[in-house]
């Protein structure tokens, strides 16, 4: 059971950073400028449901894969996603689990893991926080997951959650 | 007990995690386009190209519905800036045959090779990176259509980037908004040559011994000292003069709206010993002049 549920977490991170990287971003769906940031919303989803370890390391290589295909450093995005993924385990067992929760969670979160790329981003050398229009790039993904949230925490609890939960968040 | 284990290893790991992140960083950085970091980067391309391919082509018509429903608003005022545009594109062609055989003239003299003669390679955009921040594009074009790092990216408005990783089958481009990009340009109005960087959204402009100030309004073509010469790459947006003792400091609209890029096209087999001498160059390539043919 254990093993299903990380065969198709990384199934689902290798599927979503495919759409995050042709579906989303200029010139493609990014409505206001920003678009979400759907795999982070992934990573969150998987946090929820798998063990310490396999949530850790679904996380590092989901932003592995946004690093190399993307144009930051390599690492960058792989050390926020960790961080995330890794603060999403720790509170999954100390908060509610219910939507508005969930939904200030995601949005917090999305925030917190824009800041730190952009942080991160410019400590080595890319000026991210010059950019005139960051604050937009991390408040925008953030509302766009909320919303998505309800479609795709649904999809994950099916596929890696209890099933006898359906498609409850 | 237990919990304290857990959590005792989760940390661990994320401690071990973060520190690999950071190493792969640092030596991504210092590697500068080369090492490990390509070899990764060519793979995942090798992995996703196709992955993306079809995910774009299943998804265009959602994209081109959402594109069009998230842009509705801002026609208007684009259907008025663009009538604008018309009546002054008018009045510029009436003047354009005059300066056509100008220029020819001036390139028949020279026996000088410009953009639109240079080999170029067309390529559609195939991924436009992996988040907001990115100041890239992936291209479905790479070595074995003769691509290599450092080659000057164009559209049919002038300058987008240069190529900074190349593969066999796609290739990375990245943006002149980006700010790591410089490139040498010259005032097609002074001839007064000087630097444009990246800045995200616009770009800026420093000179350092223009005798002339710039205007606003002014077009900026390559120089040719790493690109062809003569690629336009921006209109400055505000007059400035050179203070003694300091550089001219001031900023520039890009022609190219990067945020909207299908298509583009990629000068390859360049070198800037290819420019000869490139300060002679300028002239033949503003827009609509006929030495810019992309």
């Amino acid at each position: 059971m254990r093993r299903r549920a990380i065969g198709l977490a990384i199934a689902l991170v290798v599927s979503t950073v495919a759409i995050q990287t042709s579906v989303f971003g200029a010139g493609r769906i990014q409505p206001f400028g920003a678009s979400p940031a759907l795999v982070l919303l992934v990573v969150i989803g998987c946090a929820r449901y798998l063990p310490a370890d396999p949530a850790l390391l679904i996380g590092f290589t989901a932003g592995l894969l946004l690093d190399l295909l993307g144009g930051s450093a390599l690492g960058l995005w792989a050390m926020t996603y960790t961080v995330i993924a890794y603060l999403a385990w720790r509170a999954r067992d100390r908060a509610d689990d219910g939507p508005l929760v969930i939904a200030v969670g995601v949005f917090l979160l999305t925030v917190l893991g824009q800041s730190l790329f952009a942080v991160a981003g410019t400590l080595f050398g890319q000026r991210i926080i010059s950019n005139p229009v960051v604050v937009k790039h991390m408040l925008l993904p953030a509302a766009y997951n909320v919303v998505l949230a309800a479609l795709v925490l649904p999809l994950v609890t099916r596929l890696l959650g209890d099933r006898r939960r359906g498609w409850a968040l | 007990m237990y919990s304290f284990r857990r959590f005792d290893r989760s940390t661990f790991l994320l401690i071990t995690l973060l520190v690999i992140s950071f190493l792969l960083a640092t030596f991504d950085v210092r590697a500068e386009g080369s090492g490990i970091g390509t070899t990764m980067r060519e793979g995942a391309q090798t992995l996703f190209s196709p992955l993306q391919r079809a995910m774009s082509a299943a998804t265009r018509p959602v994209v081109a519905f959402i594109d069009g429903i998230s842009n509705i608003a801002g026609l208007r005022d684009e259907n008025e800036r663009l009538r604008a545009q018309v009546a002054e594109l008018s009045a510029q062609i009436r003047d354009r045959a005059v300066l056509e055989t100008k220029v020819a003239d001036l390139e028949a003299l020279n026996d000088l090779a410009t953009p639109g003669e240079l080999a170029a390679v067309s390529a559609r955009i195939a991924s436009p990176g992996s988040s907001d921040f990115d100041q890239i594009r992936w291209i479905e074009k790479g070595t074995s259509d003769g691509i290599s790092v450092g080659d000057a990216v164009f559209d049919d408005r002038g300058l987008v980037g240069r190529i900074d990783f190349a593969f066999e089958g796609s290739a990375r481009v990245l943006l002149l908004t980006d700010p790591s990009f410089g490139v040498g340009v010259r005032d097609t109005s002074t001839n007064e040559t000087g630097i444009v960087e990246g800045q995200t959204t616009e770009l800026s402009l420093k000179m350092f011994q223009a005798q002339d100030p710039v205007e606003e309004g002014d077009l900026l073509v390559t120089s040719g000292s790493r690109f062809p010469p003569g690629i336009p790459v921006g209109i400055v947006k505000k007059t400035a003069t050179n203070e003694a003792g300091f550089a001219l400091i001031t900023t520039v609209e890009p022609l190219v709206e990067v945020s909207r890029l299908d298509y583009v096209k990629v000068i390859v087999g360049w070198s800037p010993l290819d420019a000869g001498a490139a300060d002679e160059v300028p002239i033949g390539s503003a827009p609509g002049l006929p030495g810019f043919n992309p």
